[in-house]
């Protein structure tokens, strides 16, 4: 691959290499997936409340959380030794390391939101029948708008002293578009219902990713500067 | 605009601010007609609704300031982002609490997830987000600008927010002043003037107080530069 992908690739490709080799986000998200909905199973009284009809919410719960945890981590990774700075002056464009830094947050949060689906299915017993490639349309319109957010808000929060702490308190407020709309076409395709039924949710979670997607490209720099 | 110009803005809309809350509460408690269907409550909304529209304005302003400020990096925006946001978030705060009070005799509840009310919140705690952003940097001209983005992703948002949560469900009574249909003529005059007024009343405060701070916000970035200079300067001046 050459010129502009070429470079969004290379970035995405280093992140992911590092991710391999040291496994510091994964590893942790992954065991964040699985326990979560340990701690939902205690937490909620099961004989009241049936788990298929709260899933929806709940997994999208932990793929929220799960995202606040690894991409949190973005920007930490290259903070020793002033890795970053040798980023941001090497001769890529500030918008194509970004767009390379969602490329990878998105492959690494589509494993851990596999993960999560398969982990809600085991233990609450879903059954994931028609729809399954909405349902996958779904996620991943929903987990690259999350993704496209969360990297821009984490780049802020890397360069705040509060650091991760402050994430959150980004993040929550400004995402609750892709709870909406992700949860509740999750809930219908799990419940069985039309395909046709969450056309509407698809259209905005896909307009919800795009304008981050521009938005993280253009701003990104501002951010990123010394 | 020089400094002195701006101070007798500040006191002249002041002024007028204060006088217009006053009038406004007059009308408000004694002169304008009681609603029929909703009773005395009612009468929470010509505070209710010009606060809304103080704090919104504030936010675009924010919005605006901040991507001007990127582009051009004069401080002067800054400045005016930091005040519209101070003043906006009052007026949020204002909004957010009359609207409880009125729910609890409307709605029979405190709280209700309805659709500009869950929008309010979340726009409290974008703001929120905003000052925290800009209060925790090492480096404060690092912060206007990360502030600046967080302000231009909240307005970017905002929309999608306002669509997903009305999508999501409404109960909030719907606008009755500037209806879909236009602008509404059968309403009645006295309470339409009342308003009127509310709305003057809080654009008047909101840009005395935007101006105040950010005349403030001027000198205090000029004392802090001065004292760095005379900390440098040190050897030479003491």
């Amino acid at each position: 691959m050459t010129g502009y992908l070429g470079l969004v690739w290379t970035i995405a490709r280093k992140d992911l290499l590092v991710e391999m080799r040291t496994r510091e986000r994964l590893s942790a998200m992954a065991a964040f997936a699985v326990l979560v909905p340990v701690l939902f199973n205690f937490a909620i009284d099961t004989g009241q409340v049936r788990p298929q009809v709260i899933a929806a919410g709940l997994i999208w719960m932990t793929i929220i959380f799960s995202a606040l945890l690894g991409l949190g981590r973005t920007f930490q990774m290259e903070h020793k030794d002033s890795a970053l700075a040798g980023i941001i002056q090497s001769p890529i464009p500030l918008d194509a390391l970004f767009l390379g830094k969602v490329t990878a947050n998105f492959v690494l949060l589509m494993i851990i939101v596999t993960l999560v689906f398969i982990v809600f299915g085991l233990f609450f017993g879903l059954r994931f029948t028609g729809g399954s490639l909405t349902l996958a349309g779904v996620v991943t319109l929903g987990v690259l708008g999350l993704v496209s957010m969360t990297t821009l808000l984490s780049a802020i929060a890397a360069r705040s002293t509060m650091g991760e702490s402050l994430l959150p308190v980004l993040v929550f407020p400004l995402v609750v578009p892709v709870i909406i709309y992700g949860a509740t076409a999750t809930d219908r395709l799990l419940a069985g219902r039309p395909v046709a039924e969450v056309s509407g949710n698809l259209r905005m979670l896909a307009a919800f990713a795009l304008v981050f997607l521009v938005a993280g490209a253009v701003l990104f720099p501002f951010v990123i500067e010394e | 605009m020089s400094n002195t110009h701006i101070r007798w803005a500040v006191l002249v809309l002041g002024a007028l601010g204060v006088v217009s809350v006053l009038v406004l509460h007059w009308m408000v408690f004694f002169w304008v007609p009681t609603e029929s269907t909703m009773g005395i409550i009612q009468r929470i909304f010509y505070i209710h609704v010009p606060a809304w529209w103080a704090a919104f304005l504030g936010f675009g302003i924010v919005a605006l300031c901040g991507a001007v400020y990127l582009w051009l990096g004069d401080d002067r925006l800054d400045r005016a982002a930091l005040a519209a946001a101070e003043g906006g978030m009052v007026f949020c705060t204002v909004g957010l609490l009359t609207g409880p009070l009125w729910g609890k005799v409307a709605w029979g509840a405190w709280w209700v997830w309805e659709p500009r009310l869950t929008l309010a919140l979340l726009l409290w705690f974008i703001y929120l987000g905003y000052f925290l952003v800009r209060n925790s940097t090492v480096n404060p001209e690092q912060g206007k600008r990360l502030a600046a983005v967080v302000g231009i992703i909240g307005v970017l948002d905002i929309p999608l927010i306002h669509v997903s949560v009305t999508w999501l469900r409404s109960l909030h009574p719907e606008p009755v002043v500037l209806t879909q249909g236009g602008f509404a003529m059968d309403l009645d005059r006295m309470m339409l003037a009342t308003f009127g007024v509310g709305l003057l009343a809080s654009t008047l405060v909101f840009f005395s107080l935007f101006l105040a701070r950010y005349t403030i916000e001027g000198f205090e970035r000029e004392a802090r530069l001065r004292n760095a200079n005379l900390i440098t300067a040190d050897g030479v001046e003491g």
